[in-house]
């Protein structure tokens, strides 16, 4: 890149501004989007039935050890990276939506405020069911105590209506879940324009309306997710998911690991039997 | 005959003008009354206040200075915040202003350049950012090199548009993503140090809707195109065309209805290639 117009005393962000920002925007499709919508959609197999959504659940923890690994790289510092780079953004930009109440204008800002609502909602969201610290010790001592990290792979259903089994919790779910999907759909319309797909005003509106498309689709599927748990019994669902439990990990299709339940088996007395 | 909200006829109306003495001094308000005339523009409005030179307390005051040149919306050099929008003065005709509010009419100099005084503001920034994509057509001597390579009908119909810009800056004043650069003078500085550390401070900055799609002005040009590297790195350099936030603030304010989003959206696409190029084939 020897032409490019920087000057070698610029800082590293302003030599590197373009590939940073296009980074950051490719990077809110690839992956953080496109996880979202198969997360939704795996959430959403709680429609379903407790089996189904236990099913999906077998087979993300199918990977093993090295489903962390691919949680930080693919999912959690891709956020973090998108997210703060953000927040730099918001920081040097001016809204003046009272002077420009332009229909463009307040995309631009609901893309900002969204955006923040959608970070708040997803670092609580990750404290809440998956806790990041997945020790013994901190369970216990911690997370039990305050009511984070609640989920349990191998109880996935009963643990994940239970911890949504609170018409606040259920309603900050689903305005956090519903300020993600208006990012993600938004985000997609003008990267579209950013990377030069879409660039007549013809072609332009015709993509905001697919994108429109895109966005009700996905807020559907993240609304039945949540409402599929909402409904969810936890008792019966429970029973259902110690049975599959027992049942899978004695003909060695998931990995044995306690860890993984609600309580050991041995303690609970495997739900009364 | 203008009538106000209670049906009386006007017979005169406040200005409220956002004055400023001088480059980085504090701005204060001071209210002027006007008496009505019909069919006024802002720029007679503002020789009124000259020739009163009295505020609406009957205070004396400096008469309020403004900038102006065509008188026809060719120039843009007349551009303020009129009513908390952004447009040029000469156009703004006072029936139209007082229709919204028949009482008061507000002038605000742009608020993304620096303050010269009252309502004259420092536009140089945009001039700058023309020399950093070499918004021009390359020639490098007086020689007679015949006639230029032909023009499609429809290259000269998508470039015509862009053509009619006139620097005025209305479209950098709406931009969420354009932001004031002002330095404070240094004691003992120059008019060319100081220009010149403008200049640099300007360099890294947004480049802004005027600018890029003047590039593309120039890149779709048949001899122009001879520089489109040139100006496809500087849209990508600091400041480029990746600050853009995608409000399309700047193609509703735009006195000239230049379609910049479009602008923006092509130099997007170049740019990317470009890039990808640059990236994986090493030119
Ligand atoms: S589209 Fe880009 S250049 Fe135009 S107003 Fe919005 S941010 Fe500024
Ligand atoms: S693009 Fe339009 S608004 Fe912007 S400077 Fe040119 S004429 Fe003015
Ligand atoms: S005086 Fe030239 S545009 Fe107003």
């Amino acid at each position: 890149m020897d032409a490019a117009p920087s000057k070698p005393t610029d800082s590293f962000f302003l030599r590197h501004e373009f590939l940073i920002r296009r980074l950051h925007s490719l990077c809110g499709l690839i992956p953080v989007g496109l996880y979202m919508v198969i997360h939704l959609l795996a959430n959403a197999s709680i429609v379903n039935g407790v089996e189904s959504f236990q099913n999906i659940v077998y087979q993300i923890h199918s990977l093993g050890k090295a489903l962390v690994v691919v949680e930080w790289v693919f999912i959690f510092l891709p956020i973090l990276f998108h997210a703060l780079l953000g927040f730099v953004f918001i920081y040097y930009s001016k809204n003046n939506l009272s002077n420009y109440p332009y229909r463009g204008n307040y995309r631009y800002v609901a893309q900002r405020i969204s955006g923040m609502i959608a970070f708040v909602f997803i670092f609580a969201h990750v404290l809440h069911l998956n806790g990041l610290i997945h020790a013994d010790w901190f369970r216990e001592s911690i997370a039990d105590a305050i009511g984070i990290a609640q989920f349990r792979p191998y109880n996935a259903a009963s643990t994940a209506a239970n911890a949504l089994h609170n018409p606040l919790v259920m309603f900050f779910y689903l305005v956090g879940m519903l300020a993600c999907v208006f990012h993600f759909a938004n985000g997609l319309w003008t990267m579209g324009i950013t990377w030069g797909v879409w660039v007549t005003p013809k072609a332009q509106d015709l993509a905001s309306k697919i994108c429109l498309g895109i966005g009700v689709l996905v807020s559907i599927i993240g609304i039945s997710a949540l409402f599929g748990f909402w409904q969810v019994d936890v008792d019966k669902a429970k029973k259902r998911e110690i049975e599959m439990y027992e049942q899978r990990s004695k003909d060695g299709s998931i990995y044995a690991d306690e860890h993984k339940l609600s309580q050991p088996l041995r303690k609970s007395g495997a739900g009364g039997k | 005959m203008i009538k106000d909200a209670y049906g009386h006829s006007v017979k005169s109306f406040q200005v409220r003008v956002q004055r400023q003495d001088a480059p980085g001094a504090a701005p204060y308000w001071q209210t002027f009354n006007v008496e009505y005339e019909p069919d006024m523009n802002v720029i007679s409005v503002l020789q009124k206040i000259a020739t009163m030179s009295r505020t609406s307390t009957g205070k004396e005051t400096t008469p309020v200075a403004w900038d102006c040149g065509c008188l026809e919306e060719v120039c843009g050099s007349c551009t303020m915040v009129i009513n908390g929008r952004v447009r040029q003065s000469c156009s703004a005709l006072v029936d139209r202003l007082l229709e919204d509010n028949p009482r008061e009419i507000t002038l605000q100099p742009m608020s993304k350049f620096p303050v010269v005084r009252d309502l004259v503001v420092d536009r140089s920034r945009m001039f700058r950012n023309l020399q950093r994509v070499k918004a021009w057509v390359p020639v490098d001597g007086y020689a007679d090199m015949g006639a230029g390579p032909r023009q499609s009908r429809g290259e000269q119909e998508t470039a015509y548009p862009l053509s009619e810009c006139m620097t005025c800056g209305c479209c950098l004043e709406a931009c969420p993503q354009f932001l004031k650069v002002e330095l404070e003078r240094k004691p003992n500085e120059s008019d060319a140090e100081y220009k010149q550390r403008c200049g640099e401070a300007y360099d890294t900055e947004f480049l802004g809707p005027q600018a890029i799609s003047q590039a593309v002005l120039f890149n779709a040009h048949p001899t122009g195109k001879m520089m489109a590297g040139d100006r496809l790195d500087a849209l990508a350099g600091p400041g480029g065309i990746q600050v853009c936030g995608n409000a399309q603030n700047c193609v509703a304010v735009c006195p000239k209805h230049i379609p910049l989003t479009t602008s923006i959206g092509r130099a997007g696409r170049a740019v990317t290639i470009h890039k990808i190029k640059q990236i994986f084939g090493g030119s």
